[in-house]
């Protein structure tokens, strides 16, 4: 007498949905149950920030695919449920219904939250935070309502959320302590060109500081800056970044660091446990080292990487990661590694904001990012896939051409 | 067999078409593009399935059409998706020459179709 295996996906975010699908592209027959706290099917999550502030997109727009996809896959969706624990050695979880569901392997792909920093007035109405669709449905609605909005935190998903309500035609302010928005991910001379961007669409930005209070009676009118500026806002964004949703995994002894610790095939300490996406902290084979990704591209090929390992089927889950933003009419590719440059080399116009960043480390190429320059991406990520050593002042020579040049390389 | 100009637009010179360039065009106010990947020329929809963008200002390596916004991919040879993040496969158009000219049919191959 045998069962039939069933395998459980934990979050049916990005992740989620693209494992489940290369479950089943893998030829795994068992049970499939995609379990997701929100209650709509896996969804373009990137789609948020942009179409859906904007009313450019309806939310059935985004939606990956319709229910006879997974009906047809024999996959079976729960919406709407969250677990409250995972027991790895009983091989189990326990959802907020209080049903219990047994696995024989199991999938976390439960991302990540917005953090909320512990700030007096934070809990005031008019504060929004952004991750998921109802997030985006609620702030669609506040920013129609709104006259002034103060985005906290100029990161990704900062930017796209201020140059979205500026495209509503709000007035925006966009505060971070860094000096540039997102110059974390992008240093400092990519992110002034986005800083001129982003003054050139009548974005109030004020970098270098930041918000000690936020005030108001019923709902948030001020915020009170740490330069003791008052600043009028009917509506805030917090934009401070994520923290991976790792509770459960940590109070069921998996190991942790920042994610959830997993090998190159997505697998935990844990029996049959894997784990992908925003809430992964991988080892990448090729890097050398462990690194945790917060991008869509990511979390669908991991998500599909660990399908693909959980069917029997692992191949070492090595990608030059990537990611994309769009601010007003610009777009921008990033392909790269999440890991330290000390150089930086521009090409192109950035003044007509149309420029791509090399980031070199030790003379090779580990990053690429091209702002309006869809004609470089390839060779751009053929050059960083072979850590390419280029003269500088060959890259940034408008004469060179960049894909006979990434061709002289041997493309990973 | 349908003859070459009642199912099939004319579209360019073969000649013309250079490996790895890519060309827009329009079929019944439709945008299409066609490029050559060694001695093969191959059509597909111009617009890419995941967001409004044209690929004609897109890229192609080895056989696949790279859309210039987000980078998904798209296999020119099936329309089969090969990167994120688009998740529908892009329409594709059979090619033939006659008489040194590119001609592209004016629906899609079904899906499946090899």
């Amino acid at each position: 007498m045998s069962r039939r295996p069933a395998y459980v996906i934990l979050g049916a975010g990005v992740a989620g949905h693209f494992a489940a699908d290369a479950l089943r592209q893998a030829g795994f027959d068992g049970q499939v149950l995609l379990i997701g706290a929100e209650p709509v099917r896996p969804y373009d999550r990137p789609a948020l920030s942009k179409g859906i502030l904007q009313g450019t997109k309806e939310p059935q727009a985004i939606i990956f695919q319709p229910e006879a996809f997974y009906r047809e896959r024999e996959i079976d969706l729960v919406l709407g449920r969250a677990a409250v624990e995972i027991d790895p050695a009983a091989r189990r979880v326990v959802l907020d219904s209080g049903k219990s569901v047994s696995y024989d392997r199991l999938l976390i792909a439960t991302g990540a939250a917005p953090i909320r920093p512990r700030l007096p007035g934070i809990d005031l109405p008019g504060v929004h935070v952004l991750r998921s669709l109802a997030d985006a449905e609620a702030l669609r609605a506040g920013l129609l309502a709104a006259e002034r909005v103060l985005v906290i935190g100029a990161g990704f998903v900062g930017s796209e959320v201020a140059a979205s309500a500026r495209t509503l035609g709000r007035d925006v302010t966009l505060l971070d302590l860094l000096p540039a928005p997102m110059s974390r991910a992008l240093g400092p001379e990519l992110a002034a060109v986005y800083a001129e961007l982003h003054r050139a669409h009548g974005v109030d930005l004020r970098m270098g500081r930041g918000v000690v209070e936020l005030r108001g009676r019923d709902r948030v009118e001020e915020a009170v800056l740490d330069d003791g500026t008052l600043l009028a806002c009917d509506l805030v964004v917090l934009g401070v970044g994520v923290r991976p949703a790792v509770d459960l995994a940590m109070a069921a002894g998996l190991d942790v660091d920042d994610g959830i610790l997993v090998d190159e095939h997505c697998a935990t300490n844990a029996s049959g446990v894997y784990a992908a996406g925003d809430v992964a902290t991988w080892w990448h084979p090729t890097l050398g080292r462990r690194i945790r990704v917060e991008h869509f591209d990511n979390a669908g090929e991991q998500g599909a990487a660990a399908g693909r390992a959980m069917a029997g089927q692992p191949e070492p889950y090595a990608p030059v990661p990537s990611f994309w933003t769009d601010q007003y009419d610009t777009t921008l590719q990033y392909y790269g590694y999440p890991v330290p440059w000390d150089q930086v080399v521009l090409r192109g116009d950035a003044a007509a904001f149309s420029v791509t960043a090399f980031y070199l480390a030790e003379g090779r190429i580990v990053a690429a990012a091209m702002l309006n320059r869809p004609k470089e991406h390839r060779s751009a990520r053929r050059l960083v896939a072979a850590g390419a050593a280029v003269d500088p002042a060959v890259l940034a020579d408008p004469d060179t051409d960049l894909r006979a040049l990434s061709r002289q390389f041997a493309a990973g | 067999m349908p003859g070459p100009t009642d199912d099939y637009v004319r579209v360019m010179p073969a000649a013309d078409v250079a490996e790895e360039e890519i060309y827009a065009f329009e079929v019944d106010g439709e945008l299409r593009v066609l490029t050559r990947v060694g001695d093969e020329i191959f059509a597909c929809d111009g617009i890419c399935t995941h967001e409004y963008a044209e690929l004609s200002e897109g890229e192609i390596e080895d056989h696949v059409i790279y859309c210039p916004l987000h980078g998904s991919g798209f296999d020119l040879r099936t329309g089969a998706v090969t990167s994120l993040p688009a998740v529908t496969p892009l329409p594709i158009y059979d090619v033939k020459i006659v008489d040194g000219e590119v001609y592209v049919s004016r629906t899609p191959r079904d899906e499946g179709e090899a």
